[in-house]
């Protein structure tokens, strides 16, 4: 049985004809966790994966897994399984029969795979590789369907199998490419739950692709934010979401998405949004424009206006039931700010009012005009500087 | 009239005619072949007595008929094969290409396209026993190393095959001929169907340990042109037994040297049409359609049991 | 290189294993190729050739082009300067002249088009009654064209050509397209093609206020463009080169024959030295379809991959 390993991803470029697709990435899946490449469609996460698996060759980079480099080692030979975006389940298989394929692949031999001759030949093998089949099963839940064939099968139940052939050889790392796109809202949001469950149950390296940030987030040990062929940010998802080293992480991670209003620093290092001075201070005093980036659930309602909350009017009042997204017109209606409430507050709001909202919670996240994020002083010593 | 009763009667103005055509143009002539098969009909005969079974007792007692099969099954039996598996290969190849493959499946579609009269006539003259081109390139080898090869040296010393005139060759060059004018079908079929497997699959295949070639077509390949190949095989199948222009073209007296190459549609022709002996044409018709029918009825057998998995 | 990469997924290698497989692949598709073309070579060198050349053998492709004297010129009484001839005028002057090619040809597009035509009117309306409409004795229709699938329609040639003749009408262009104007494959393709049309479609037609009839005709026929296509195609492919039916009722009366009959009555008569002229006459009649294929090919591959003939 295979221990899990540490993959390494070294420098690794990538160009389809002329248009790169991956600059120079370097990346480190530590032994036993769950990493989630998250990014809008096109930014390069599929093909990493891909060249991860074998499937792609790199044009520049290396590629190790558990310390041995298998940058010229053909997808067969390391170790890995995949899911599949459509599951690849084949269609002329049962589902038993799909799940041993791999097995069957592996550790039969040319003889033993033969159609009539093979099954009297490995007899012994044959048992064994139906008795993990059957385990597999078992733990997945879809036993009862072992005889069937893919095309009988729910997205659910297909997506299952999908997993059950990756799991049954035991491989040193999963590689999932958006396993659970295919599935409606319900099921993929139970799936999720129960991917976590077989993480923790499997004690292996997982791969993940998604442009889901919200699986990203409730899945994964740590999460890699890729854009235009490069890693944005690789880190916690707590990390990634309340301290986004760009404007583009912070954009992308977080739903709804961040509010981001114009600003701009002074020689001093004093940020103003929309002309108004906040009591914020970057610790690099650069003078210039900037982005002043505000979380909607870290704004909160107010009756009366505060000298460095916001005003504006409510076009939309989007309500989810549990919250209520109040959506304000400010700045004579140029920029839209989105603002969580609960829902007897924004009962008693309607289309047209003028609302207060003033940042509660965390602190507003200044970008400078390349989109790198500004350090901050310490709250006290800014709110004394702005005094 | 409401709109929906006009929609209820649109559909007999649709179907009736298509309907009516089907009975009076496919159904009906199998009832007249029928018919005719039990007497000794001939146009412009005044008699048209029945004759029971005769005519079909003659086409399976009769040495010209014996012949008759002989041909046809010998025609089917390689055309079929050959020209399906040429085809499954040539666009494996072809596939593999990717766009540079382009210019082979135009060149192998030409055949297809070209009148099979036309194409067989420029046939004969290549292989020609002697002013043929065949025949004269063959010739070329004659005092090089090739005349080691028995063949060469046979050639060389009194005559390269005689191709379409030798009772023993002829069946089997018209065969020849056969399959280069239709494999390049069976091969944009096949193309059509390589196109339609994910390559996902493929990629899983990798996964799960399929190193080599063969293996890749063994568990991918192979198997998702399961519906394509009956189709593939149905139509080969029905096109080889209705070849008739050659043999017309090579042999319009007769059916080739010893009437080895005698085939069905031929002998249709030939008794029916030339001799105007319509009762055994007719016999020989009923026999065709039920050769025919049989082969594609199992066919469909086949396609049912294998696609129910799309 | 997408392909190339499922083929040969081994990373390392690809640098030099580039070229020894694909190599390969080539050497024998190039083989393929050659054995393909060669007929088309035969024919179009002996079409430029003259007589001597052809019977000797020399030349090469374009023949020396050098003028020779027309025998069968001299014995009507030409002078030797008038029956001095260039030898591609000459082939294909003769073929144009000797027998009323222009006429064959012209009795080939007025078939063909007709056939292609009646086609479509019958078959697209039942096709769009089986795939949308909702009928009793729907099932029974479908499974009646099934049926008819498997007939073939040269096998029931026979009592055909005694329906006809009953009725008078050998020798005429009725004979000649009647039956053919019923296409069940053409039905099938147009109702498979139609099933993936969206219902909305047609109910946003009805609601628009569009007769059935102009459903049909306004809203299914421009969307079936494509499966029309290669269905014209495959009609118009096998009906240009149909040569076993046009034998069968067209008898004698050459202002009727179709440009297969024109061509096989040119070698029934065909001496040695009218080779060049009959091979001529080939080239015109190949020559049609090859340069639609060439135009057309890309659609005819869609058309087959679109209507799921997998």
């Amino acid at each position: 049985m295979a221990e899990a390993a540490t993959l390494t991803m070294r420098g690794i470029a990538k160009a389809f004809g002329a248009t790169p697709v991956l600059h120079d990435v370097d990346l480190e899946v530590r032994a036993g966790e769950f990493l989630t490449l998250v990014g809008p469609s096109g930014c390069g996460k599929s093909t990493l994966l891909r060249i991860l698996a074998g499937l792609e060759a790199a044009d520049a980079g290396t590629v190790s897994i558990g310390g041995r480099d298998v940058t010229g080692v053909r997808a067969a030979d390391r170790d890995l399984a995949m899911v599949f975006q459509s599951y690849a389940l084949y269609p002329h298989l049962s589902v038993a029969a799909n799940m041993a394929t791999p097995l069957v692949q592996r550790e039969l031999s040319a003889f033993g795979r033969l159609p009539v001759v093979g099954p009297l030949i490995s007899r012994g093998a044959r048992k064994r590789i139906a008795a993990r089949v059957e385990e597999a099963a078992e733990i997945l839940e879809i036993h009862t369907l072992l005889e069937r064939k893919p095309g009988q099968l729910s997205g659910g139940q297909r997506q299952r199998v999908a997993l059950g052939r990756a799991m049954v050889r035991e491989p040193v790392a999963f590689l999932m490419d958006e396993p659970l796109s295919n599935l409606d809202a319900a099921l993929r949001v139970h799936m999720r739950a129960e991917l976590a469950a077989l993480h923790r149950r499997l004690q292996r390296s997982f791969v993940y692709v998604t442009h889901d940030q919200a699986e990203a987030l409730t899945l994964s040990d740590r999460m890699a934010v890729m854009r235009g062929g490069r890693i944005l940010q690789l880190g916690a998802p707590d990390e990634v979401y309340n301290d986004p080293a760009t404007l583009e992480v912070a954009l992308f991670i977080g739903s709804p998405r961040i509010n981001t209003l114009p600003g701009e620093t002074d020689g001093a290092g004093r940020v103003s949004r929309m002309g108004v001075p906040l009591p914020l201070r970057a610790v690099d005093g650069r003078a210039g424009p900037a982005t002043v980036a505000m979380r909607p659930e870290h704004l909160a309602v107010r009756s009366f206006p505060s000298p460095d909350g916001l005003t504006g009017r409510l076009t939309y009042a989007e309500n989810l039931g549990a919250d209520v997204y109040l959506h304000l017109a400010v700045g004579d209606g140029a920029h839209v700010v989105i603002a969580r409430a609960e829902p007897q507050v924004a009962a008693r709001l309607s289309s047209g009012d003028d609302v207060h909202v003033e940042q509660v919670r965390g602190q507003a996240l200044v970008f400078d005009a390349r989109g790198d994020r500004m350090a901050l002083a310490e709250e006290a010593a800014a709110v004394e500087a702005v005094a | 009239m409401t709109r929906q009763a006009a929609r209820g009667h649109a559909h007999l103005w649709f179907v009736g005619p298509a309907l009516f055509l089907m009975f009076a143009i496919l159904l009906l002539p199998i009832a007249v072949a029928a018919g005719l098969s039990v007497t000794d009909y001939g146009l412009g005969n005044l008699s048209n007595e029945f004759v029971g079974l005769q005519n079909y007792e003659r086409i399976f007692t009769r040495s010209t008929y014996e012949k008759m099969f002989g041909a046809t099954f010998r025609y089917v039996g390689v055309v079929v094969p050959v020209s399906v598996a040429l085809g499954l290969g040539a666009a494996l190849l072809i596939h593999s290409l990717g766009r540079m493959g382009d210019l082979y499946k135009t060149i192998y579609f030409l055949p297809v396209m070209a009148a099979l009269i036309a194409m067989a006539i420029v046939w004969e003259f290549a292989l020609h026993p002697t002013i043929g081109y065949v025949n004269r390139g063959l010739e070329l080898s004659c005092g090089t190393v090739l005349e080691r090869l028995s063949f060469f040296a046979e050639g060389c010393d009194r005559t390269f095959p005689l191709w379409l005139t030798d009772r023993d060759t002829a069946i089997w060059t018209v065969a020849f001929i056969g399959v280069w004018q239709g494999f390049g079908f069976n091969m944009v079929l096949y193309l059509a169907g390589l196109t339609g497997i994910p390559r996902e699959l493929y990629h899983a295949a990798e996964m799960d340990g399929a190193r080599s070639a063969w293996e890749r077509f063994r568990l991918v390949t192979w198997p998702m042109l399961g519906p394509t190949t009956v189709f593939v095989v149905t139509i080969s199948i029905i096109r080889s037994f209705q070849v008739f222009d050659m043999v017309e073209a090579f042999y319009p007296q007769g059916g080739g040297p010893s009437k080895s190459v005698y085939v069905m549609m031929f002998a249709i022709y030939e008794k029916g049409v030339q001799q105007n002996l319509m009762g055994i044409g007719a016999a020989i018709t009923v026999v065709f359609l039920g050769f025919v029918m049989v082969l594609t009825l199992l066919q469909r057998r086949l396609i049912e049991r294998r696609t129910h998995y799309v | 290189m997408s392909d190339a990469a499922i083929a040969a997924p081994r990373v390392e290698s690809q640098g030099y294993r580039f070229p020894v497989s694909e190599t390969i692949k080539h050497a024998v598709l190039i083989i393929g190729a050659l054995i393909v073309l060669f007929p088309f070579y035969v024919m179009i060198s002996l079409s430029l050739k003259s007589p001597p050349e052809i019977l000797q053998n020399i030349g090469g492709f374009f023949g020396s082009q050098e003028t020779f004297i027309d025998d069968a010129c001299l014995i009507v009484g030409g002078t030797e300067e008038e029956c001095l001839k260039n030898p591609v005028v000459y082939n294909y002057t003769t073929a144009f002249e000797k027998a009323p090619l222009v006429r064959y040809m012209l009795n080939g597009v007025i078939v063909t088009a007709s056939i292609f035509l009646i086609q479509v009117l019958i078959a697209l309306p039942c096709a769009y009654a089986l795939a949308k409409l909702r009928f009793w004795g729907r099932e029974a229709v479908f499974g009646m064209v099934l049926f008819c699938l498997l007939i073939p329609v040269h096998a029931i040639a026979l009592p055909l050509y005694v329906m006809l003749a009953k009725l008078g009408l050998t020798n005429t262009y009725a004979a000649l397209v009647i039956p053919w104007t019923i296409s069940v494959f053409g039905i099938f393709l147009m109702r498979q093609f139609f099933m993936t049309v969206p219902d909305d479609l047609i109910d946003a037609a009805r609601m628009d206020g569009m007769s059935e009839y102009a459903i049909v005709w306004r809203v299914m026929l421009p969307t079936a463009i494509p499966a029309l296509t290669a269905f014209a195609i495959f009609s118009v492919v096998a009906h240009w080169n149909d040569y076993f039916w046009p034998r069968i009722v067209i008898t004698g009366d050459r202002t009727l024959f179709t440009p297969p009959l024109g061509l096989r009555e040119f070698k029934g008569d065909a001496d040695g030295d009218n080779y060049g002229p009959m091979m001529a006459t080939a080239v015109v009649i190949v020559t049609p379809l090859v340069v639609a294929f060439l135009l057309a090919q890309r659609r005819f591959v869609e058309g087959i991959t679109l209507t799921g003939m997998k």
